[in-house]
């Protein structure tokens, strides 16, 4: 055997353990939700499971729910993903800045991060609670009314949005902070010697340097957006009238509440597209920027 | 240390690790291999330690079996058990709500237990309020056995229907029993606060959806018509959903949908009266400096009645002769012992049970037990989830002054029907029209 291909032999070998598990607990499972979602499969009716071809996602393209769930999910989406990025920005800029104690700061920013959505959910729904709740109970002191933050329409999407910030921002800020630090200091330095300000350097300077990371902080959290599920599910089950019940939470009702499995599946593969679509869009926006 | 040593340490612990095990004892067994049944629930909470004990009971009574039971989140529950049991993995004995028994039943995986029924030995069927063993006939069959009874009733503060003049020649606090004094009772309770809102309460709805049902059953309400087909905008759900929406107009009688007061607010001296499942008075009985009274719900519609579930315990299909007969010989312990049940926070569903000395001292059980011959169950349908999503929405819409009782449960009703139609067809292959 040439040492090439024992060296590739090897490789294999290594990359093995991970190939098997992705094949597993992966490629099989999309496999076998691609065969559910042509099929007709309510487990509590096994002698009526059969092929039904495409009339799952003939039927998803018609349901009222589906489209309502997807407008919540776009809404979370929106407010989720440019709000994270404005914010982790501005706090990555912060701790650049920062001569002493960033370390401990960035600590405390990812802590969260590192927290179970359960538990963070159950936290924020003390935090949120209209009459014992923290938010409320600051408010009062303040002497102002408290806010139905979970029990409007108006207040659940923008209270769920803020507590994903919570969670999340300490990991897209280290993200941003360590492409901020490859930057050069030279180049700002060049700048502002040619007479340069704040917003000079950073709309000119700074954020087309990072463009390349934001793609990918961009895009991957479209991606965790579109999924979201835990947040709503543990702050307001999908209320208020449904006003937060995001895609992915009701093709969990559908598959496993009402059992419903091909029906689920092939909203799953719905939502599969939306976001491929999505982010393959965000790439290519982004990717001519750069370029 | 040697290795000499290190076995005979190891040997010692492995003998006292047995006899942990074995709680001690030597007693001598009976013939044959032990019959090993697992127990599945959704008990979690304190009445999931009230079964645990009655389990332990059961298997030092009869050491030719071992029941090992596993208690689950309801809501992870129905999952793991569907996928276990459809796969023949289940647990030989399991407990399902009673509204979700005719969908559970339709898997395929629940046992006719009519066996259970017969002989002296078995549990009487005759012991059983009508309405309650039907919830587990099927055709000629028993599929399950109904453990208990959790009807909604009204839970009230005693201290503060007291203060407020609702006693009895006695001087007890007395809840009210119309819609008059349920009304007065409402009002009366209600305490402002130094900002001019509320500070206090006198009544607050806790589930919605659940408050509707009971109350729906006052005016004549139902789901289904005659034929079977959704009719959830008849007159008694509209004049049902009517009434807990005047009760935010005018002077207002409950908080705003936005407060989040319900049960919580109850038990933190915040509201003076809910309804709510007897289900939660295990939640009271942990509390020393609060004093409550359960009673029945008020007449608020044409005539008593309230809404009602049962735990229904259910056998897996295709089990062997012996474990078959101990899952039953199970079912019967259980059935025979539900007045400690019952002291978790339920009702037996047996008569003889609850004609004890024991269960009468139960004094929210029992009061709550008084509705059971006005009690109504959900309706046996495939599509208990959906149906129970659909009602949800229409009562937060009215709830929350978005639409209209009539508009809101022809909405809801429309979908229902959709769903049966589409279960009916996906089922059968027909045109459901």
């Amino acid at each position: 055997m040439t040492y090439a291909k024992k060296r590739g032999l090897h490789g294999l070998l290594f990359l093995a353990p991970y190939a098997l598990s992705f094949c597993v607990f992966v490629l099989i499972p999309i496999g076998v939700a691609l065969v559910l979602s042509l099929m007709q499969f309510d487990l509590t009716a096994p002698h009526s499971i059969k092929f039904n071809a495409g009339k799952n996602y003939a039927d998803a393209w018609k349901d009222e729910y589906f489209w309502q769930a997807l407008k919540a999910t776009l809404g979370y989406v929106v407010l989720m993903v440019p709000g994270l990025i404005v914010t982790s920005l501005g706090v990555a800029l912060g701790l650049n800045g920062m001569a002493k104690g960033r370390n401990t700061i960035r600590a405390i920013l990812f802590l969260p991060g590192m927290l179970n959505v359960a538990v963070t959910g159950l936290l924020w729904r003390w935090f949120y609670d209209g009459e014992f709740g923290l938010f409320n109970f600051v408010l009062k002191r303040l002497g102002m009314n408290p806010a139905p933050w979970l029990s409007d329409k108006g207040y659940a999407m923008p209270s769920i949005v803020m507590m994903s910030l919570w969670w999340t921002i300490g990991g897209t800020s280290i993200v941003l902070l360590a492409a901020l630090q490859q930057i050069p200091k030279q180049i700002f330095e060049a700048a502002l010697l040619d007479g340069s300000t704040g917003p000079a350097l950073l709309s000119k300077i700074t954020i087309p340097l990072l463009r390349p990371v934001l793609l990918f902080v961009v895009v991957t959290n479209t991606i965790a957006g579109f999924q979201v599920f835990g947040q709503p599910f543990l702050l307001t089950q999908g209320g208020p009238e449904r006003s937060t019940r995001g895609l992915v939470q009701y093709i969990y009702e559908t598959a496993f509440n009402n059992y419903r499995l091909g029906y689920g599946a092939a909203m799953s593969w719905m939502l599969f597209a939306i976001v491929a679509v999505f982010a393959l869009l965000q790439y290519r926006v982004l990717r001519r920027s750069i370029a | 240390m040697g290795i000499k040593s290190s076995l005979g340490l190891l040997f010692a612990i492995a003998l006292v690790l047995g006899l942990v095990r074995s709680d001690f004892s030597f007693k001598s067994k009976a013939h044959g291999p032990r019959v090993e049944l697992s127990f599945w629930n959704g008990f979690t909470g304190p009445d999931g330690i009230v079964m645990l004990g009655l389990v332990r009971r059961f298997n030092e009574e009869n050491p030719d079996i071992q029941v090992t039971m596993q208690r689950m989140d309801w809501a992870t529950y129905y999952n793991k058990l569907m996928v276990a049991a459809l796969d023949d993995r289940g647990p030989e004995v399991f407990v399902l709500q009673s509204s979700w028994l005719t969908r559970m039943n339709r898997a395929g995986f629940v046992a006719r237990i009519n066996d259970v029924y017969a002989g002296e030995k078995g549990v009487p069927a005759n012991d059983f309020d009508p309405q309650v063993i039907q919830q587990v006939h099927v055709g000629d069959a028993y599929i399950g056995v109904p453990l208990d009874i959790w009807p909604f009733g009204l839970y009230s503060n005693a201290d503060e229907l007291k203060a407020a003049g609702f006693v009895d020649a006695q001087g007890n606090a007395r809840p009210p029993a119309t819609k008059e004094e349920f009304l007065k009772a409402a009002s009366t309770l209600q305490h402002m606060g130094p900002d001019g809102h509320p500070d206090v309460w006198g009544y607050a709805l806790t589930n919605w959806r659940f408050n509707f049902q009971a109350l729906l059953t006052q005016f004549d309400g139902y789901y289904f018509n005659k034929q079977g087909r959704a009719d959830l905008a008849n007159p008694g759900n509209v004049a049902a959903l009517t009434f807990m929406a005047s009760l935010n107009e005018g002077k207002r009688l409950i908080p705003p949908p936005e407060n989040g007061l319900g049960w919580v607010g109850f038990r933190q001296k915040k509201v003076g009266m809910v309804i709510d499942g007897i289900f939660m008075v295990g939640d009271l009985l942990r509390l020393d400096d609060f004093h409550y009274v359960g009673a029945p719900l008020p007449v608020i519609g044409k005539h008593a009645g309230t809404l009602a579930e049962s735990h229904t315990l259910c056998v897996r299909k295709a089990l062997g002769e012996r474990q078959s007969a101990a899952a039953k010989k199970f079912i019967r312990f259980l059935s025979d012992n539900s007045v400690e049940w019952a002291k978790a926070g339920q009702v037996p569903a047996r008569r003889s049970v609850r004609d004890t000395e024991e269960f009468k001292k139960l004094p929210v059980q029992s009061a709550f037990a008084k509705q059971i011959p006005n009690m109504q169950y959900m309706p046996k349908t495939t599509v208990i989830f959906e149906l129970n999503q659909e009602i949800d929405f229409a009562v937060e819409k009215v709830i929350r002054g978005r639409s209209t009782p009539v508009a809101a449960l022809e909405e809801a009703n429309k979908h229902v029907q959709a769903f049966l139609d589409r279960d009916k067809t996906e089922r059968t292959g027909e045109d459901a029209q």
